[in-house]
């Protein structure tokens, strides 16, 4: 028997098709007759991604080691072994899950992954060490309870995410879960969506004020807001559009005040198309809708949407939802009854304090299950479930904090609720506060990672969570968020406290470091995006998180938020008294800071056999590229000041110095002169791809082109602040290369005067 | 052959685990660079992959060693700490054969941790008592019918490992986890004798 026999017509036929069109395709690759690229894309529009090592490849601690699958050179994409682990990627539309979803997910977890469920940013699970050959059962064991993984990953539209208070909440406009849900089946395979460069990410907020939507960092959110017209009260949305964070965050732009709520779908697939149309497809880095907007304006985008909305042929689709949207997405189980707000243990007063919130309809609350790193065991799902089927039912849902909530709870349950979480491990406290940390997966599964994101956040929880009752009021509702690279899954950007990994060349090794972000704002809809005010080695990050608490503590102005304080204080006083964390002690005195978190393999490879000449060269590299990261600084300074152009220009003269510190590698007199420096840029280290990273290839280096060929500096605020990003993110590239140049012997011309030739 | 003795018959998936003698005297944290060191020197059975370091967590798996053919994993699932060997890749032979095989992957890597020195001889695992699961729901639904099914095979191996002892079966008792039984006797061997008579 197969699980396909066995589930019969559980499985919804129009699944069961595509997942049976899915299986031949596997076999079709294995017989050798699809093309690598071609593979990927279709398992990745699937939600099978890779894992870090499907290369077969893996540094032990001691070098790199080939794994040696027994794959037969069988590839499930460039450069990606068959029979190597991968990650699947399960989309839970707005994270709403049902009882039986959770046994399922707890069963695919323990037969087919590690057992451990994990919980993303974006509000959808992921397995990790997964077989291929697995997935196609895997897929089918979710259709049968109404979870398709299609289009979780790959240039399509991603999970539909929404507020998992939507309903409940006591601030919000009206539920949004309806036309989350609409959106999601709407835009799912639609024709329309089938072409992007890029994915597409959608998101729904009940309100301004609080964060749950994360509206602003999306590439279409809405926010619910109504208006009077003849006395009746219109639904509607207040609509961004062009949002991301990423390597280079856009703060959204705002594409309709009001789209009214018979618009919202066809104006998402008007979009969908102006996006399949004029978006970049071929450079990745730049084919995000955000770019697209940027490219032509809001206003002239505005204007293609609006024209392609009208040209649309009618849809039932597009307004048949709204006479649900009264309707409640999930009803309570038990009647509502209140509860003694003072009974019950310590511990559960504790986990009150932190994990309930009291709906709008009285005698109801929400309760918050905290999940350290967003995981959970197979086992504890499964128990999960049970006390859903016990107190709420289905009323379950994921969050982006990488939680999960149980909407409904009789407030007179709450205790029984605790002690049911104590059993399974699961009652800890401190939801929503600094001691709950989001982490993306960094170096632990993810192929880009640069330093662990999960064991920093995890060692800073473990210090946090054990100070939390005496940590200050002011102190414990900050957010921490950390990122394994620049590519912010962990949301670093919209944090009070944000991290991201970086590595920093010290003496011959390679450390590992975190960007510290400051500026961010979680509130708001991610009101605000943090930057980068240095880097720091990833085992003082601890000693940095207390410092800067220790002085907001210590120099608030009554109930200033954390965000006026960091702007009050400014980002370099901020990082003068992060200054002496910035040192690395040598190795013979404390090797630990050349390991990562939870991670005893020497960071890196060690390798460093570098000739005295290109010592002395290197020394001046890291001089101009310690100068440069000044001028990114003070880049940033300028842009608090509101003066664009001169952030501009230093983010610009950030990267022409870094520039010119790499170039010194080879060319030791290299002039001053913009053009000189972008000439021998491109001659030494772009046209011969020794600049280009692994997998973002020459992305980097355009960011200095392109400013380059620029005609002056720029007087848009935002223009300037992307190009601070750019050329913080040129830093690293030049971090990275001068550390790979490094674990290489020098080339025989090296110093020698202008020439044609790269290192090798 | 019923379609129940069949299916448990064609049983690949294996997780087999036994249990720390006391708990106390292993922070699975310590475990870390240990299974780091056995993927450098390839210490244990099959193609290791990586480590996943879950010890923020209550349940599951606590520190993972991953491998193409099983994973290793410090487990304290059902709030019990021992270590685990769940194969995943299909072996050959009968399933009392794949059984004998998956122990002696497993008690070889008890062995290995308990001789470990960086943890300071004080990790023994209990040679009394050893859970085996199926890890594999449509092979082996955890039912009444698949413990006698599965029966003969386990105690075949409980025959290797305590000959003389008189083993006594426990079936999980939710019908929704997997298929798993405690096998418990009145002694037990340590795992060096449990070594050699798995041979
Ligand atoms: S932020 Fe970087 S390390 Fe983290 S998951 Fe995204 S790409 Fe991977």
């Amino acid at each position: 028997m197969s699980w396909k026999e066995t589930l019969g017509d559980r499985i919804p036929a129009e699944l069961g098709r595509e997942i049976d069109t899915y299986e031949n395709q596997i076999a079709l690759k294995r017989q050798g007759k699809i093309d690598d690229k071609v593979f990927a894309e279709t398992r990745l529009r699937r939600g099978a991604y890779g894992q870090r090592y499907d290369n077969g490849q893996r540094n032990d601690g001691n070098g790199v080691k080939l794994l040696p699958f027994p794959s037969d050179g069988q590839t499930k994409g460039p450069d990606t072994v068959w029979d190597a682990p991968g990650m699947m990627r399960i989309k839970i539309p707005f994270g709403g899950l049902t009882a039986d979803q959770m046994d399922t997910l707890a069963d695919l977890s323990e037969e087919y992954s590690d057992g451990v469920c994990h919980i993303t940013t974006r509000q959808d699970i992921q397995l990790h060490f997964v077989h291929i050959d697995d997935t196609p059962a895997l897929m089918r064991r979710l259709a049968a309870v109404g979870i398709t993984t299609r289009e979780a990953c790959g240039n399509t539209v991603r999970n539909v995410t929404a507020c998992p208070l939507s309903g409940v909440c006591r601030d919000e406009t009206f539920d949004v879960t309806p036309y989350a849900e609409a959106s999601m089946r709407f835009l799912l395979g639609h024709p329309d969506t089938q072409d992007f460069g890029r994915k597409f990410k959608v998101a729904f907020s009940g309100c301004r004020e609080h964060a749950c939507g994360l509206v602003n960092m999306h590439d279409f959110g809405g926010i619910a807001v109504t208006r009077e017209v003849d006395g009746v009260t219109e639904r509607g949305f207040e609509a961004y559009v062009g949002g991301g964070l990423g390597a280079v965050p856009h703060e959204a732009k705002i594409f309709d005040p009001f789209l009214k709520e018979e618009d919202v779908l066809p104006t998402l697939q008007a979009m969908s198309r102006v996006f399949a149309r004029l978006g970049e497809k071929r450079n990745r880095a730049r084919a995000r809708i955000k770019f697209l907007v940027q490219q032509l304006g809001i206003d002239e985008f505005r204007r293609l949407v609006r024209e392609e909305r009208e040209a649309l042929e009618h849809d039932d689709r597009w307004s048949a939802f709204i006479e649900r949207v009264n309707t409640p997405t999930d009803a309570p189980l038990l009647e509502g009854a209140g509860s003694d707000e003072a009974a019950g243990s310590d511990a559960f007063q504790a986990w009150r304090r932190t994990n309930v919130y009291p709906q709008r309809q009285p005698g109801y609350a929400v309760a918050t299950i905290t999940l350290p790193l967003g995981d959970l065991s197979g086992w504890q799902l499964r128990r999960l479930a049970t006390l859903a089927r016990r107190f709420v039912g289905d009323a379950v849902r994921a969050t982006v904090e990488q939680n999960i909530v149980f909407r409904w709870v009789r407030e007179a349950d709450l205790p029984e609720l605790h002690q049911g979480l104590e059993a399974l491990g699961l009652a800890q406290p401190g939801a929503g506060t600094i001691a709950d940390i989001t982490a993306c997966p960094g170096t632990d599964t993810c192929k880009l990672g640069i330093a662990s994101s999960r064991g920093l956040a995890a060692e800073l929880e473990r210090r946090l969570a054990d100070q939390l009752s005496s940590l200050d009021e002011s102190v414990r509702n900050l957010r921490i968020k950390v990122s394994g690279c620049f590519n912010s899954c962990g949301q670093h950007h919209i944090s009070d406290l944000g991290f991201y990994g970086v590595s920093r060349h010290v003496g011959g090794n390679v450390v590992p470091h975190f960007q510290v972000l400051l500026g961010g704002k979680w509130v708001e809809n991610a009101g605000s995006y943090g930057l980068a005010i240095g880097a720091i080695p990833a085992k003082s990050i601890p000693e940095v998180v207390r410092r800067i608490t220790d002085r907001f503590v210590e120099e608030r102005n009554g109930d200033e938020s954390f965000y006026d304080f960091t702007s009050r204080i400014g980002k370099r006083a901020l990082r003068d008294m992060l200054q002496d964390l910035t040192a690395v002690p040598d190795k013979l005195v404390n090797a630990d800071f050349y390991r990562d978190w939870g991670d005893p393999r020497e960071f890196g490879i060690g390798d460093m056999g570098v000739g005295e000449c290109a010592g002395e060269v290197v020394s001046l590299t890291e001089f101009d590229l310690a100068g440069a990261e000044s001028q990114v600084f003070e880049a940033q300074l300028a842009l608090e000041e509101n003066d664009p152009a001169r952030a501009d220009k230093l983010a610009y003269g950030a990267m022409l110095q870094a520039a010119k510190g790499l170039i010194k590698t080879e060319f030791i007199d290299i002039s001053d002169d913009p053009s000189q420096i972008v000439t021998e840029f491109r001659t030494r280290f772009y046209d011969t791809e020794v600049f280009f990273d692994k997998y973002a290839g020459g992305k980097f280096a355009n960011y200095l082109f392109r400013r380059h060929e620029q005609a002056g500096p720029t007087a848009e605020r935002d223009v300037a602040r992307q190009l601070i990003e750019e050329a913080q993110l040129f830093l690293e590239a030049t971090h990275a290369c001068q550390a790979r140049l490094a674990a290489i012997p020098p080339p025989p011309t090296a110093a020698a005067g202008p020439s044609l030739g790269g290192v090798q | 052959m019923t379609d129940q003795a069949a299916g448990v018959d064609a049983l690949q998936r294996i997780a087999l685990k036994i249990f720390l003698d006391d708990e106390a005297v292993l922070d699975p944290r310590d475990v870390i660079p240990i299974f780091h060191r056995w993927i450098q020197t390839s210490a244990v059975d099959g193609l290791l992959i990586d480590l996943a370091d879950y010890t923020h967590m209550t349940s599951g798996p606590s520190v993972l060693l991953a491998a193409h053919e099983g994973h290793y994993a410090i487990e304290q699932s059902g709030g019990r700490l021992g270590i685990q060997y769940a194969r995943r890749a299909d072996q050959k032979g009968a399933l009392a054969e794949r059984l004998h095989a998956a122990a002696r992957t497993l008690v070889k890597a008890g062995r290995l941790l308990e001789a470990d020195t960086s943890l300071g001889g004080q990790v023994r695992f209990r040679g009394d008592q050893l859970e085996c699961l199926a890890n594999d729901r449509l092979s082996a639904p955890n039912r009444r019918e698949t413990l006698e099914a599965f029966r003969p095979a386990v105690e075949s191996l409980l025959a290797t490992l305590g000959p003389d002892d008189d083993w006594s079966l426990t079936q999980e008792a939710d019908e929704r986890e997997r298929f798993g039984v405690l096998a418990t006797s009145g002694s037990g061997a340590g795992l060096d004798l449990l070594e050699a008579r798995l041979g």
